[in-house]
């Protein structure tokens, strides 16, 4: 405990110092490619830590996350060009729908085995896909919902915030990145984080304690998909336009690297491989093809060599320091 | 309501069918001996269009010799595949293996993409464009090749499981793993040739549809989410389970495409399997591993 | 006085066979009662039964008057019934601490919200339950280890972790699904001790042991199941003597010639 506390004002410390220094960004630099690059490392990151929280700490498998980022974009779309509502209510109602699904997604198919949820949570981001690409008279079709132009952001204090420049965007989604991560960072320092992993490490354990599974785990889902939906409902205007694209596989392989690289279970892993996984592929300049054969065989190899992630070897290197011989004997 | 139409659409049926019953037979075999989710087997079925596409259009080989090329050569894929990356899994933590087959799926269709670009491929041969007509029925003798080399995949797949000692002891293991070892029977051989035989079925499905419809590299990505939406109606691990819900969803999707908008048939095969999951989990016929 | 656990009619059937027959018996609180059996007796299956993680087919169990019938695993532990594995089981990755934290964070009335403030009641909380915590692996004899990943602990280290945990909600009764399987004679001994001890704090156990010297010198009464059924219910030195269980652990000729022996 004392090493943790002794880290713990240093921890931030520099939380507060790399903030600053990531929101000064625009004014140093108007390099869009940079604030690009900013906004894409925003995004990934709110919607990796949400798998993290549901697949690493609490152990389950899904690939619903990708829905709720879609759902969450295709809402917020319509509320504001279709009935006008503000960018931020927009958002919200996208995040409030995509929990809501979550939820019945989750209570239905939690009590199915491991293998079933991961298949139904699949197959529910293709059904998202599909009905986005099919029920043309609420999604406008393949060609989706273009121009969206994000209407000014009323502030508190009366001011008006015209959310157009890159430099906007990136404030907006960055913004909400640290809100997301926040709450995130609340939960899993909690008894409810807590309690996910011993879900996660034993659930009969856990079970005979007292804790009630399934409650934890609608928890964790409700969680990340309301984040990945007010996520989503603020990523599609910096698009300007959402369409069934939004459910790209692509988007659920880059999350799942994300949080194997950095260690499922690990806050700050995930949230640092998301930054590098944002940025390092960009600089080598790989094609999309190419990027994702190389994610494929980090899986693999990370699959067959440390399947505990960052995490697993971090938990070994603890369990060797107590085990070293300690003098009065055990 | 006009019979031929209806005989037309019934037809089409069993033959998307078959094929479909290929793949998540081969899927539902792998699953049932080796507890592995293969997310890379809608690839396999790709590569072996790829490959029938190459060898008849593009190197002049024959249909028939091609489709034995391709069998072979995804069997031989499988075996590869298991010793080198499969066996190391040895069923411990299922996610391992969900997000290797992932790793190796992604590996293989963007690879794919990058050496042959999205534009698809006509796999013409002489069959293509010749048609067999019955009465007002015309059967694309492609559709009817494809039919019969399903059929006879069945069979030989009939014959392995229930006449061969290992294909027996695949049924075992598939049914009670660990009564299956205690009998004495390998599990390194039997996984080995439930993921050849899963392999190949999937490389054949694709060579046999590669001159009905085009090629090209995300064909097997659509795919393989409805074998796995089939292996969950018919019952995770059941093979002959598989095959019955895979010519039921393919007929039932070729009816309904003939009649409402294409979205319903597309989306068929997931509203069926989250009704089966709500109504009865095991799956319509059931299995050993509970869902 | 009526008893706090009350079993009734406990029936459970696998595909034909009946694992445990129309069962019933009674724990009076603050005991500590054995339950003995040859293998396959339906020793386990009743446990698992009655504390939630398999369905009954038939019967009813209460505890403290409260009917447990059909409720899940986590209810019934809310409800003062805890319980220990035959396969030892620990959150590995988590401090012995953090492990005795996650048994006790059902039970201290914080709900979600509170936990997610941070305010004053929880700290409170968290602090009498570490308080608490450390208490019980001091009496179990793991102290030094509150600080460690569970995953450093020895078997028989495991077992002391998994009572300790198991007395942290301040339950009622606690069942031990075989205590000192597989254990150390002094750690056989270490465990007697510390189950002696939370006894004495006023919790009642259930202790399902196949070491039946273990439940002889430990337990005030002693139940005997042989295929589902009870066939025994008494002292310990009564049980010994007994026809009956004789018979069911040895064979009818030499059940007869050891109660000979021992009559």
């Amino acid at each position: 405990m004392s090493a943790d506390h002794k880290a713990r004002p240093l921890l931030a410390l520099a939380v507060a110092v790399g903030l600053l220094a990531l929101f000064a960004v625009p004014r140093l630099t108007g390099n869009e490619y940079v604030l690009a690059l900013g906004v894409s490392f925003a995004t990934m990151s709110v919607l990796a830590g949400g798998l993290n929280l549901v697949y690493g700490y609490t152990g389950l498998l899904s690939f619903a996350q990708v829905g709720f980022f879609g759902i969450g974009g295709y809402t917020a779309a319509l509320m504001v060009t279709d009935h006008g509502w503000p960018l931020w209510a927009g958002a919200m109602a996208g995040g409030g729908l995509a929990t809501l699904v979550g939820i019945v997604i989750g209570y239905s198919s939690l009590r199915l085995s491991r293998h079933a949820f991961a298949i139904v949570s699949l197959s529910f981001a293709l059904l998202c896909m599909i009905v986005a690409r099919d029920w043309v008279d609420v999604t406008r079709g393949a060609m989706g919902i273009p121009g969206l132009l994000p209407p000014a952001m009323d502030l508190p204090g009366g001011l008006r915030w015209r959310i157009a420049q890159p430099a906007d965007f990136y404030w907006l989604l960055l913004g909400f990145a640290v809100v997301a991560h926040a709450l995130i960072y609340v939960v899993v320092t909690s008894r409810l984080g807590r309690a996910m992993r011993a879900i996660k490490l034993n659930e009969p354990l856990a079970q005979s304690q007292g804790l009630n599974p399934v409650a934890y785990k609608l928890l964790a889902i409700a969680l990340s998909a309301l984040l990945a939906g007010i996520v989503g409902g603020l990523f599609v205007f910096y698009l300007t336009i959402v369409d069934p694209s939004i459910f790209d596989f692509y988007y659920t392989e880059t999350m799942l690297i994300m949080v194997i690289i950095g260690g499922p279970g690990s806050f700050w892993g995930v949230l640092a491989s998301s930054a590098v996984l944002t940025v390092v592929p960009d600089l080598l300049r790989f094609t999309t093809d190419l990027r994702m054969v190389l994610y494929g065989l980090v899986l693999i190899l990370a699959m067959l060599l440390f399947p505990g992630g960052l995490g697993g070897w971090l938990h070994r290197r603890r369990v060797a320091r107590w085990r070293r011989p300690r003098p009065g004997g055990a | 309501m006009d019979l031929t139409f209806l005989a037309q659409l019934l037809l089409n049926g069993i033959v998307i069918g078959v094929i479909y019953a290929l793949v998540a037979m081969g899927l539902s075999l792998i699953f049932g001996v080796l507890e592995i989710v293969n997310f890379a087997h809608g690839e396999f079925y790709m590569l072996g269009a790829m490959l029938a596409y190459f060898l008849t259009a593009q190197w002049g080989f024959g249909y028939w010799p091609a489709i034995v090329i391709v069998v072979a050569a995804a069997a031989a894929l499988g075996y590869v595949l298991y010793e080198a990356l499969l066996a190391s899994l040895r069923g411990e933590g299922f996610e391992r293996s969900i997000l290797l087959t992932l790793g190796l799926s992604m590996v293989l269709q963007n690879g794919a993409l990058y050496l042959f670009t999205t534009t698809p491929k006509m796999a013409g041969t002489s069959l293509s464009y010749s048609n067999v007509v019955v009465g007002e029925l015309r059967l694309p003798l492609a559709r009817l090749f494809a039919l019969g080399l399903g059929l006879a995949a069945f069979g030989a797949l009939y014959l392995i499981l229930h006449r061969t000692r290992i294909g027996k002891a695949m049924r075992g293991v598939s049914q009670n793993r660990s009564a299956a070892l205690m009998v004495g029977i390998d599990p390194r051989a039997v996984s080995r040739l439930a993921v050849a035989i899963g392999i190949g079925l999937s490389g054949l499905a694709g060579a046999a549809l590669a001159p009905v419809y085009a090629v090209h590299p995300l064909m097997g990505f659509s795919f393989v989410f409805k074998a796995f939406a089939i292996i969950i109606i018919g019952g995770l691990g059941n093979i002959s389970g598989a095959a019955i819900a895979a010519v039921l969803l393919g007929v039932l999707e070729s009816v309904v495409t003939g009649f409402l908008p294409l979205v319903m048939a597309d989306a068929l095969a997931f509203v069926a399997m989250i009704l089966v999951l709500l109504v009865r989990p095991q799956g319509l016929f059931g299995r050993g591993v509970r869902v | 006085m009526t008893a706090l656990l009350q079993v009734r009619g406990l029936t459970k059937r696998y595909l034909g066979l009946t694992a445990v027959d129309d069962l019933s018996y009674e724990v009076e609180a603050g005991t500590i009662v054995g339950l003995i059996g040859p293998n396959g007796s339906g020793k386990s299956t009743s446990i698992d039964c009655i504390s939630g993680f398999q369905p009954a087919d038939g019967g009813r169990w209460s505890l403290d008057g409260v009917d447990l019938t059909g409720l899940g695993p986590h209810r019934i532990a809310r409800a003062g019934l805890t319980r220990s594995f035959q396969t030892v089981r620990a959150y590995d990755e988590l401090t012995l601490l953090e492990n005795m934290g996650v048994a006790a964070q059902e039970n201290d009335g914080i709900g979600w919200l509170q936990a997610l403030l941070r305010g004053g009641t929880l700290r409170r909380a968290d602090a009498a339950a570490r308080a608490r915590g450390r208490d019980l692996l001091a009496t179990v004899g793991l102290a030094d280890y509150a600080e460690a990943p569970a995953a450093v602990l020895s078997y028989g280290q495991r077992k002391l972790l998994a009572i300790a945990a198991a007395m942290m909600a301040r339950p009622r009764l606690v069942v031990l699904d075989e205590p000192v399987a597989g254990v150390n004679p002094t750690m056989i001994r270490r465990i007697e001790a510390v189950i002696r001890k939370l006894n004495a704090e006023g919790v009642a156990l259930l202790i399902v042991e196949h070491n039946v010297d273990f439940i002889m010198s430990l337990c005030s009464r002693v139940i005997v199941l042989e295929a589902g059924a009870r066939i025994a219910d008494g002292p310990p030195g009564l049980i010994r003597s007994d026809p009956r269980v004789l018979a069911a652990y040895l064979g009818k000729s030499s059940a007869a010639a050891t109660a000979a022996r021992h009559g």
